[in-house]
């Protein structure tokens, strides 16, 4: 079985401490931060978006200071540094503002960071600067609204395919690539379950056989792609620099067994089949699925073929049961 | 038994970090306790608890929150509230911690701790929340004075009076970060010892190092390399006027191997056995 282990924990904890890399863009003296707001305060729309600091109560100072710091960092000119002045104190050797800026900052790294954990190959695929670029607009349209960043980046996939800033053809590759990143993702948090054993196979009467239907496991996503990702994941993981492929459709099946996680290629006819038997059909009609793609090879070679399969498929964990009516 | 609560002194510990995970179950190498971040292991169902459910039949666990926001004008969430109480039944947990902070507003969510201002009207308000969380939990909660590089105008006191008084009127624990003292101290002027001086430390459960990152100007609390000696003297300062305290060390970028990391970590017994 063609299978390769996903051998980075991509859930990295999420902790208490400031982040360290506040990117190069973040890494200027605090001087230049008032240049900055600054520039963007003579005329640019920011402008007209500035933060009211003459507000009271706790309410008020809470809004006003999430929105000076979610607000995107090209729009600084919605805290002056006259505002920050007024909200905040000076500290013994930064300025109020300077001081409003490590939040400001803080904020997207935390976020960057998360999404560069879940998605490790995708940022190498797109360079650094574009992979930040991405993430500064997907944190501005996707902020966060969950007690942790497990599921943050559930929306990267779409986001790539609409504003990866791509051609047409990368940006499509983008899209694949952080579907099967994101499905990782969702396999470390998905429910554990017992798998079907393949003693537990060899308990299905025959004459059951063809009305059984296989149940995945919870841990388990099927995908198709219009491009060979997993192949360029998994040459990464090696080491290696691979290209960036040309479009090929190819489809990967990942899924957990206990704690580990696992990415396998399939062909045509494997697809198939494990797409009618996730879409809930018989193991009949899944079967007959597979014998229309294998094309001319005789019934007792893809029976031996599919048998193959199934002990692969079962031995590795994929199925949670098998369901007799 | 030296604070309050009762709840005992474990010695020095770890924060439970990913990377350590295959060492622990592995080499199960003696370890005096461990601290879990909460969230890491909420809304999730898999692999996470795979690992923690393995530690934690093992070694005793205290849980350490992100996302409580017990500062915040928004709601409580009683849903995250639900989900932290049966992690702590899961785990068994000693004790629950969060921080003196808010992480967001209006439904967001900016998982930083940002700073409270420090009024009557904020002090009111946190403490009816801590009472509340304590009344769901069924148990006292510690709460952390966080690293904070702003302060509101207007404060009608410093942030040590607060946290003082907010443990007394919601009769709450506490968890002091002797490295957020020193970080805050240095981005705001003031003496460490200052801030000692006024915490209760009956209610003092828990003494939290960490390493941060000198940018001249000003300090962050990135939880990055080996604690400076300033912050150990002051962790056996805070430790003597606690009478004993369970004591743990935070390392949360470019951690090392877990025996380093550890090493780290029991450097704390030569300046808490100093100070003793």
């Amino acid at each position: 079985m063609n299978r390769h282990v996903v051998d980075v924990d991509l859930a990295r904890e999420r902790a208490s401490a400031t982040p360290a890399d506040l990117g190069a863009k973040r890494r200027q003296p605090a001087g230049e931060i008032r240049d900055r707001s600054g520039v963007a305060n003579a005329g640019t729309s920011a402008a007209q978006a500035r933060l009211d600091p003459d507000l009271g109560g706790l309410r008020h100072q809470q809004l006003w200071f999430a929105r000076a710091v979610m607000t995107p960092e090209l729009a600084a000119a919605v805290v002056t540094d006259d505002d920050a002045s007024h909200v905040l104190t000076d500290g013994p050797r930064l300025r109020a503002l300077d001081r409003l800026e490590i939040y400001r900052r803080s904020y997207r790294s935390r976020l960057i960071e998360c999404l560069a954990d879940d998605y490790s190959v995708l940022k190498g695929a797109l360079g650094e600067a574009a992979f930040e670029d991405l993430c500064q607009r997907y944190i501005a349209r996707h902020p966060s609204e969950a007690p942790n960043l497990n599921f943050f980046g559930r929306h990267l996939e779409g986001f790539c395919r609409d504003e990866a800033p791509s051609p047409f053809p990368l940006r499509q590759f983008a899209g694949d690539l952080a579907s099967l990143e994101w499905a990782i993702v969702e396999v470390i948090h998905a429910p554990s379950s017992a798998p079907l054993t393949l003693d537990g196979l060899r308990d299905v009467p025959a004459s059951a056989w063809a009305a059984a239907r296989l149940v995945p496991s919870s841990a388990f996503r099927l995908l198709s792609f219009e491009n060979p990702v997993n192949r360029y994941f998994q040459a990464v993981r090696e080491g290696k620099a691979p290209t960036l492929p040309s479009a090929q459709r190819s489809a990967t099946v990942v899924y957990r067994s206990g704690p580990t996680v696992w990415r396998m290629d399939l062909t045509v006819p494997m697809f198939e089949v494990l797409s009618a038997l996730v879409a809930g059909e018989t193991l009949a009609a899944s079967l007959s699925r597979a014998e229309a793609s294998f094309g001319a090879i005789d019934e007792q070679q893809a029976a031996e073929r599919v048998l193959g399969w199934f002990r692969d498929w079962v031995g590795g964990g994929l199925f949670g049961g098998v369901e007799l009516r | 038994m030296p604070n309050r609560f009762g709840l005992p002194d474990l010695g020095v510990g770890l924060g439970l970090r990913t990377v350590h995970y295959a060492r622990i179950l592995e080499a199960r190498p003696v370890v005096d306790w461990f601290e879990i971040i909460s969230e890491n292991y909420m809304q999730t169902a898999g692999r996470p608890l795979h690992y923690l459910d393995a530690i934690a039949d093992r070694y005793p666990i205290a849980m350490h929150g992100v996302s409580l926001s017990i500062g915040s004008t928004d709601p409580l969430d009683r849903a995250y509230l639900s989900e932290l109480r049966a992690l702590r039944d899961r785990t068994r947990a000693r004790w629950v911690s969060d921080h003196l902070c808010w992480t967001g507003v209006a439904g967001r969510n900016t998982h930083d701790l940002l700073p409270m201002p420090y009024t009557e009207e904020a002090l009111d308000h946190v403490v009816g929340r801590v009472r509340a969380v304590q009344d769901f939990l069924g148990a006292p909660l510690a709460l952390e004075n966080p690293s904070t590089y702003v302060e509101f105008a207007g404060k009608a006191m410093r942030e040590w009076e607060f946290l003082a008084r907010l443990a007394e009127e919601a009769d709450c624990a506490l968890l002091l970060d002797v490295n957020n003292v020193f970080v805050s101290a240095y981005n705001h002027g003031f003496d460490p010892r200052t801030y000692l001086a006024a915490i209760p430390f009956d209610r003092v459960v828990q003494l939290h190092v960490a390493g941060h990152t000198h940018h001249g100007t000003h300090i962050i609390d990135t939880h990055i390399g080996p604690v400076v000696d300033d912050v150990w003297r002051l962790l056996g300062d805070a430790w003597q006027r606690a009478g004993g305290a369970s004591v743990l060390l935070e390392w949360d970028a470019e951690i090392p191997g877990f025996d380093e990391t550890h090493a780290e970590a029991l450097r704390a017994r030569a300046f808490i056995g100093e100070a003793a």
